[in-house]
């Protein structure tokens, strides 16, 4: 009987899967189990006791690891513990602090002279002038300094090799005085060149100083600044570093 | 007789104070006819699906230790093949096999019959052609080339359109249900039926619509992969333990607070989980730490419904003897607690290190996807389909070949990964080794995993041959349920 369609409704013919034996179709519903209930059994010492556990160890590791919730502590620097002990930016400023200024110098070099110049600082003949053993290079601070800031343009003589079109951008407006004074300090003292280290306020002095110019230098305007001339106003190189680039002068690089 | 009668003629759904167990089985009837269309749709497809990803899982495992094996065919190369398995698996098997789980549990629990059952085929038509268009479209080499969501776009947006038809007519159901207590099998299905656009969308919008920048597409990723394990094939796999372990068994759950407990708290936690596995990555501290701190802390919902379903099960452990249901679903059920331990061991960064890129992270996704959430599922169904069908499962043989064949492939294939992953692991963060021997050091581990994907094979085609049987009408006509072993005792009423 259990199953059946009222006898007043008009239908319906064998359902799928429907044989006449009513009970034997619908016997899994007739010998199931009623829907599940719920128990109210209490909470057990143990488990609030496990509970206890994972809240203390998962907190425990939470703050042993989440570097100060710092953005800047990245994972990989594996740096949990040292990154946790100190606030915030400590962590990038820390990093850069390792560097001496020739080091990053040379990322500066890399990242935009060495394309043209070479990593070995020798140019390609015909093309780029070499800054290995040049001149200018060597010589006073004004004429490189200048040089990068502005930029240079035209036929151009250098260790007596004639360049006839070659041209730099200015990068004045891509580096900061930082950044000259480093990557300058690090290709005067590279590849046997011995011109002295250069202070990021000698740069910020001689940009100032130039500021009305618009155009790339060429060979004359250059030829008119003296040799040995030094930036105007910043600290001349005491004669002793020369040799040891990143010494006194630069030990402690101002912010930019 | 007359009073249930009168009430099935006045309304089967009305506000009815139901009495009598007769009433009570009436309306499992008039449910379970409604139900069956849909549910067998979704099942058949399921079933579909899962032969495909088992040939692929197939192909997967033995090009991992003979490369050159169909290398020539450049639609059956390693790097489209996993993909179309994982996916294949995902969003074929899995997913349409717990939405049919979940609408007939459904059905059941709110007590009242499936309405608009067109909604649910369509919506399990358009799933299944965007499954196809995906796995197509990998094959093709249109992979997007992010894990878990490969599928290009095309079919990412068939499934969705295809999911809010299923959605909608959840939301539906639950809305029509019968006045009264909500059983705990809903609030996980209900969770995993709104957790799912939730994931499945944030992740298209955030990878492909407005993608975010640089290594936090990886973050993004992970968040999805491990969310969707959890809190969508977790949700339903837990919900259907949660209502067939008492089912069968006819007893209530152990308890009511530690349900609650254990539902929150996995709520709560796993959505956190994700970023563990990106330990020593290009990322914040932080983001990484608070993966691992809530993997941690998912030991309180396992340890709850762990000893919840233990207590549940005490005294009853025998019936495994006899019921597939029970016997697959508890499988299933310890496989949870073990899955959820050793994620937490392998998210800690000690670990970690050693484990991150090796075969025993693959482990541990199998251990989810399968020795969980699809032993469970498989249990369902063998609950389920005599019901839909009217006939019994025909042969016992087979359902016991079913069960050893998926037990022993899974559990060869979890100690395997998860072995030889960590003897990887340890060789890889050994610097004097060169990289072919350590490659060499693999190689038996991965040639026996492709054995145990032979016999996961065997059980899977038992499984389809079967319930193909049940399709046709060949179960068998009986008052008795199939069971494992011919009875020693008076079973009583039971499965």
């Amino acid at each position: 009987m259990i199953g059946q369609p009222p006898e007043n409704l008009p239908r319906q013919g064998m359902d799928y899967g429907e044989t006449q034996r009513v009970h034997d179709t619908h016997a899994a519903i007739v010998r199931e189990k009623s829907e599940p209930r719920v128990g109210r059994e209490p909470l057990s010492f143990w488990l609030i006791t496990i509970y206890g556990l994972a809240v203390f160890f998962g907190g425990a590791y939470l703050g042993r690891y989440a570097g100060n919730f710092s953005g800047d502590g990245l994972d990989y620097l594996g740096g949990a513990p040292r990154v946790a002990t100190r606030a915030g930016a400590a962590g990038g400023t820390e990093q850069a602090v390792e560097l001496t200024p020739v080091q990053k110098g040379q990322k500066i070099f890399s990242a935009n002279c060495a394309t043209c110049h070479q990593a070995n600082g020798l140019g390609v003949p015909g093309q780029y002038p070499p800054l290995a053993g040049s001149e200018i290079v060597n010589g006073g601070a004004h004429r490189p300094v200048m040089i990068v800031l502005k930029g240079l343009q035209g036929p151009l003589t250098v260790k007596g090799q004639h360049f006839g079109s070659a041209v730099m951008q200015p990068w004045e407006k891509t580096l900061n005085d930082q950044k000259i004074a480093e990557v300058l300090t690090y290709v005067r003292q590279e590849w046997g060149n011995t011109g002295g280290p250069i202070t990021p306020e000698g740069v910020g002095a001689l940009r100032k100083e130039l500021a009305g110019r618009t155009e790339s230098w060429t060979e004359p305007d250059i030829l008119a600044v003296p040799v040995d001339a030094d930036l105007p106003g910043g600290v001349p190189p005491a004669p002793g570093a020369v040799a040891k680039p990143g010494a006194s002068p630069l030990a402690a690089p101002p912010k930019p | 007789m007359s009073q249930p009668a009168a009430l099935t003629q006045e309304s089967p759904l009305g506000d009815v104070e139901v009495t009598t167990s007769d009433v009570e089985r009436v309306e499992r009837a008039l449910i379970d006819a409604s139900t069956r269309l849909p549910v067998l749709v979704f099942y058949a497809s399921a079933i579909a699906w899962l032969l495909v990803a088992t040939l692929f899982g197939v192909l997967t495992s033995f090009k991992m230790h003979v490369p050159g094996f169909l290398g020539d065919v450049s639609f059956l190369t390693l790097g489209r093949v996993r993909p179309a398995h994982l996916n294949a698996i995902i969003y074929g098997w899995g997913s349409m096999a717990g939405m049919g789980t979940s609408i007939w549990l459904m059905a059941r629990l709110c007590r009242t019959t499936l309405r608009h059952p067109l909604l649910l085929i369509s919506g399990a038509a358009f799933w299944n052609l965007g499954v196809l268009m995906g796995i197509v479209g990998i094959l093709l080499g249109d992979s997007t080339g992010y894990e878990w969501l490969e599928f290009p776009a095309s079919s990412a947006i068939t499934l969705f359109v295809a999911y809010l038809l299923i959605m909608t007519w959840a939301l539906i159901m639950f809305r029509y249900r019968r006045r009264g207590h909500v059983y705990i099998t809903q609030w996980y299905l209900l969770g995993a039926f709104l957790w799912f656009p939730w994931l499945y969308a944030a992740a298209q919008v955030m990878l492909f619509i407005l993608p975010v920048e640089g290594v936090m597409q990886a973050a993004v990723n992970w968040w999805f992969a491990n969310n969707l394990l959890f809190l969508w094939f977790g949700s339903i796999g837990l919900g259907t333990a949660y209502y067939m372990i008492p089912k069968v068994i006819g007893r209530p759950v152990h308890s009511y607070y530690l349900a609650t407990i254990g539902f929150w708290t996995f709520a709560l936690f796993s959505s956190w989980t994700g970023m563990q596995r990106l330990v020593d990555g290009p990322f914040p501290a932080w983001m990484i730490t608070a993966s691992i701190a809530a993997t941690i802390l998912t030991i309180v919902p396992v340890a709850t419904v762990g000893l919840n379903h233990h207590m549940t099960m005490r005294g009853y452990f025998p019936l495994m003897r006899y019921s597939p249901t029970l016997r697959f679903t508890v499988f299933g059920a310890i496989a949870y607690s073990a899955f959820s331990v050793v994620g937490v061991i392998i998210s800690l960064r000690s670990m970690a290190r050693i484990v991150q890129f090796t075969e025993a992270s693959v482990g541990y996704t199998y251990m989810g996807l399968y020795a969980f959430f699809t032993m469970v599922i498989f249990g369902s169904m063998y609950y389920i389909v005599p019901r839909l069908v009217g006939r019994e499962w025909r042969y016992a043989s087979l359902i016991k070949l079913h069960f050893w064949g998926s037990a022993y492939g899974i559990g060869l294939m979890v100690l395997l990964l998860l072995v030889g992953g960590f003897a990887q692991g340890l060789s890889l963060n050994d610097p004097t080794l060169p990289f072919s021997e350590i490659t060499d050091t693999v190689m038996p581990y991965l040639r026996g995993r492709t054995l145990s994907w032979i016999l996961l094979t065997v059980s899977h085609l038992v499984f389809a041959f079967h319930f193909g049987l049940m399709l046709l009408g060949f179960g068998r006509t009986a008052s008795v349920p199939t069971f494992l072993n011919p009875l020693e005792r008076e079973p009583g009423e039971g499965h």
